[in-house]
């Protein structure tokens, strides 16, 4: 209960400096430490896979696609109005209220269903797996076209 | 239900960023941040029914949610090498420019 109390202050405090760090290494660098911290909770929580996979695309391939973004691009200094930040606060209350009220609880409904990973992924979700390679090959299609446009266009 | 509340916390600090904040890179951390957060559930969830059903869902969100970001970060890219600009501002003021060039181009035409 401990570690796991330790790692949610962790992922709050990291998430908020993600987000209000002006220097954009140091946020991508929180980031990545957010979803470190959510890797370990998933070890804790006996998803070892869901783990590794949070580690490898969430820490890692999200960290260096926004490095290398932040260093093809330079930015200015920004400032936010009183009116941006209370709307902020707004939207985020009218979005997450709702999820935390109608929670199911969870208590009630637990039935153990003994499904292998592999049996999941080849069997039961071979339609989504066919259709994530897709959306991937789609989505490298597009960057490729983007960023080929760019340099023709030079 | 700690869990969902530790998630709707992620949720909504996510959401105050992409909010308040105009920076392209910024807005995609939280993005990032946020697609982390409802993700979680899935883990969360599956580990409480003691199944591990929840690991192929979130495997698959994890790999959609890198092309997300691939293409979205590749986009912010054109858009730097054509307009030069990475702050949201500066793109609708630069969209309302080209709007209004075009509108009197096309009175000086008529």
């Amino acid at each position: 209960m401990l570690f796991e109390t330790i790692l949610a202050i962790g992922m709050i405090v990291s998430a908020v400096f993600a987000i209000y760090l002006k220097e954009t290494i140091a946020s991508v660098l929180s980031l990545s430490t957010l979803m470190l911290l959510i890797a370990l909770l998933y070890f804790n929580l006996n998803a070892p896979l869901a783990a590794i996979f949070q580690l490898a695309l969430g820490a890692g391939t999200a960290a260096i696609f926004l490095l290398a973004g932040d260093s093809l691009t330079t930015k200015r200094d920004e400032t936010t109005s009183l009116k941006t930040k209370f709307l902020a606060v707004v939207a985020s209350a009218v979005l997450c209220v709702p999820m935390l009220v109608g929670t199911v609880e969870t208590g009630s409904v637990i039935e153990s269903m003994e499904i292998s990973l592999s049996q999941t992924i080849w069997d039961l979700r071979a339609i989504d797996v066919l259709a994530q390679g897709i959306v991937v090959l789609t989505a490298a299609i597009g960057v490729i076209l983007l960023l080929h446009e760019e340099r023709r266009r030079k | 239900m700690d869990y969902v509340i530790l998630s709707v916390t992620l949720l909504a600090i996510g959401i105050i960023g992409l909010v308040t904040k105009h920076d392209l890179i910024k807005m995609l951390i939280a993005i990032e941040m946020m697609t982390a957060a409802a993700t979680m559930n899935f883990v969360v969830f599956g580990s409480l029914m003691e199944n591990s059903l929840g690991q192929p869902f979130l495997i698959l969100a994890l790999s959609v949610d890198a092309c997300i970001t691939a293409v979205a970060l590749s986009l912010a890219i054109a858009i730097y090498k054509k307009l030069n600009i990475r702050d949201i501002r500066d793109l609708s003021e630069s969209q309302a420019e080209e709007t209004e060039k075009n509108q009197q181009k096309a009175k000086e035409d008529a």
